[in-house]
């Protein structure tokens, strides 16, 4: 290039400046990655120091028959997986709190949307659903077995219970929340109440409606498991209910940790959902302190 | 105690324009709200006409109730007495033939530039192409083609009132841009930018503007007529027109022959409400 030529000094320059560009993107990647490693690290060092306290303590410190020990819990697991136990129980609640938490995210938004509606209507209501909030859904169970039976629909309405709240605060929340002005300049140019709340109003409540369905994922497993505890003959609750009754601790924590892992896929489910929808949200700084 | 400027015949005014017909009337405007139980006057007997294809700017001190004047013209605040008009109908509602550009910029943040621009047009129901076309366009005249697929919060400050402002131009069927000191937060560089750019995007266009704002080269520089206000409770203290030839170097604007005549006249209008305003704290 004749200009390379002309002005050895600026390319000289170019070319400095380029390899600190390129050597600064390579220390933050390094930077970033042997982060994320050590975090692994740690996160994997303080649940093998958990393990190896539970074993240690387990048949010295405490009865073993109470608490078990990760080695017996690991074998159980192994073996109610491999003979179909687990998942023919887990099957059962999976759809119970499944079913719940759909209910409860679409009857919880649903309400919100539709006591918007009317004059007043949050503040009417308020109180009323302050106190069916506040009561214990768990001291209801006998009695939703008692109303809705033994089978798949009380377990439902449960889960769906200890989610429904929530959902319908936080969503009412989101409304509230929305700025004034960005309501009266949409307004002015003119669009309808339906237009308003669907390109406004709920766009800018939906970070406030999926905090809420994070939080009360654990609250649908809550509700199913309840349920079955009350009155079944099948699902994780039973099977818990089942194993302690004949002191298989062991068991007992096989099925929580199938619980527990089933509990982290939904959360993981739940986020990328949030992510997705949220995308148009600024993401972290990539520069300043790490 | 000044005598409202409603109350002095406003000859000069109407002699300049004399054929061209009003858009935006108010007409003995007062506005009373009520804070704690308190009533206090906002607005006291506000007379303003604006004429069709002119560009007005409203200044006065701090809290004085022009933006309300504005709210009014949007039909998002009703007067508590007297009348506003926008075609000799008065705003009964929300006025939807007005575009308002606000103080913060109100883009929806989960909506891109080029989305945010076709807002308007969707909510007056014009087909997704038409109005996907027009709103690139009008991006394009301020200079972000580029930045048509960026959210606000990847834009500057200054791009972002861009986005704004053409959003409301880009509305064929809005005829008055209400303006509530769209420039105020941006720094002194970018709205000399800005103010070049509202220009000539306004000339020619036969469109009308209403600015609030409290600087006053700003409204000289933009402005067919300057409206001052009296401190709170509001009133028209005087306008005067700026006859300043168009179109108007923004950049060089100080050195334009007659700019420190109106320059004076206003800071004069202003001042004795700004030591007003300043003896009532004194005295509070």
């Amino acid at each position: 290039m004749p200009a390379r030529e002309q002005h050895p000094q600026a390319h000289e320059a170019w070319a400095h400046e380029r390899s600190l560009l390129m050597e600064e993107e390579h220390r933050s990647a390094d930077h970033r990655r042997s982060r994320a490693l050590r975090v692994f690290a740690l996160r994997i060092g303080v649940l093998a120091g958990f393990l190896v306290l539970w074993s240690a303590a387990s048949g010295s410190l405490i009865d073993s028959l109470f608490v078990s020990d990760p080695i017996s819990v690991a074998r159980s697991f192994i073996q109610i997986s491999l003979n179909g136990t687990l998942w023919w129980h887990l099957r059962l609640t999976l759809l119970e709190m499944t079913l719940g938490y759909i209910l409860g995210v679409v009857i919880g938004v649903g309400l919100a949307i539709v006591i918007s509606l009317i004059w007043r209507g949050e503040q009417i209501v308020r109180p009323l659903m302050l106190g069916v909030f506040a009561i214990p859904k768990v001291a209801l169970a006998p009695l939703v077995i008692v109303w809705f039976g033994i089978y798949l629909l009380p377990k439902v309405i449960l889960a769906a219970s200890l989610v429904l709240f929530i959902v319908y605060f936080s969503t009412l929340a989101g409304f509230a929340a929305v700025n004034r002005d960005l309501v009266a300049s949409v307004r002015v140019m003119g669009a309808s109440r339906g237009a308003l709340f669907l390109k406004l109003i709920l766009p800018s409540a939906a970070p406030y409606i999926f905090s809420a369905m994070r939080i009360t994922l654990p609250g649908a497993l809550i509700g199913a498991i309840i349920g079955e505890f009350v009155s079944s003959n099948r699902g994780v609750g039973f099977l818990i209910a089942y194993a302690s009754s004949r002191y298989d601790t062991a068991q007992v924590f096989a099925a929580i940790l199938s619980l527990l892992i089933f509990s982290l896929i939904l959360n993981a489910i739940v986020s990328r959902l949030e992510k997705y929808v949220a995308r148009w949200r600024s993401e972290e700084p990539q520069w300043g302190p790490a | 105690m000044t005598i409202p400027a409603s109350l002095e015949p406003d000859e000069k005014v109407e002699r300049k324009t004399p054929h061209t017909p009003s858009v935006l009337e108010a007409r003995n405007v007062y506005k009373v709200f009520v804070a704690r139980g308190k009533a206090r006057t906002a607005l006291r007997n506000v007379d303003l006409t604006i004429h069709r294809g002119e560009f007005v700017c409203l200044v006065g001190p701090s809290g004085c109730g022009k933006s309300t004047v504005l709210n009014m013209f949007a039909g998002l605040v009703m007067p508590t007495d007297g009348t506003i008009l926008h075609d000799g109908r008065v705003i009964a509602g929300v006025n939807t033939r007005v575009g308002y550009v606000t103080q913060d910029d109100n883009l929806l943040p989960w909506r891109t530039a080029l989305a945010n621009v076709e807002l308007a047009l969707e909510c007056k129901g014009v087909g997704r192409a038409e109005r996907r076309e027009r709103a690139f366009d009008y991006l394009a005249r301020v200079g972000l083609k580029g930045s048509a697929e960026l959210y606000p919060h990847e834009l500057s400050g200054g791009m972002r009132k861009r986005v704004s402002i053409v959003r409301t131009l880009v509305d064929d069927s809005v005829d008055v841009i209400l303006m509530d000191e769209p420039f105020g937060p941006l720094d002194a560089q970018t709205r000399l930018v800005l103010q070049d750019e509202l220009l000539r995007l306004w000339q020619g266009t036969g469109r009308t503007i209403v600015f609030v704002t409290h600087d006053i080269v700003e409204a000289i520089t933009l402005s067919d007529r300057i409206a001052t206000f009296t401190g709170v409770p509001g009133s028209i203290k005087q306008v005067r027109d700026v006859t300043l030839p168009r179109p108007r170097d923004v950049f060089h604007i100080h050195e334009t022959p007659g700019f420190a005549t109106i320059y004076d006249a206003i800071w004069n209008d202003l001042r004795e409400e700004l030591l007003n305003e300043r003896g009532r704290d004194a005295g509070a």
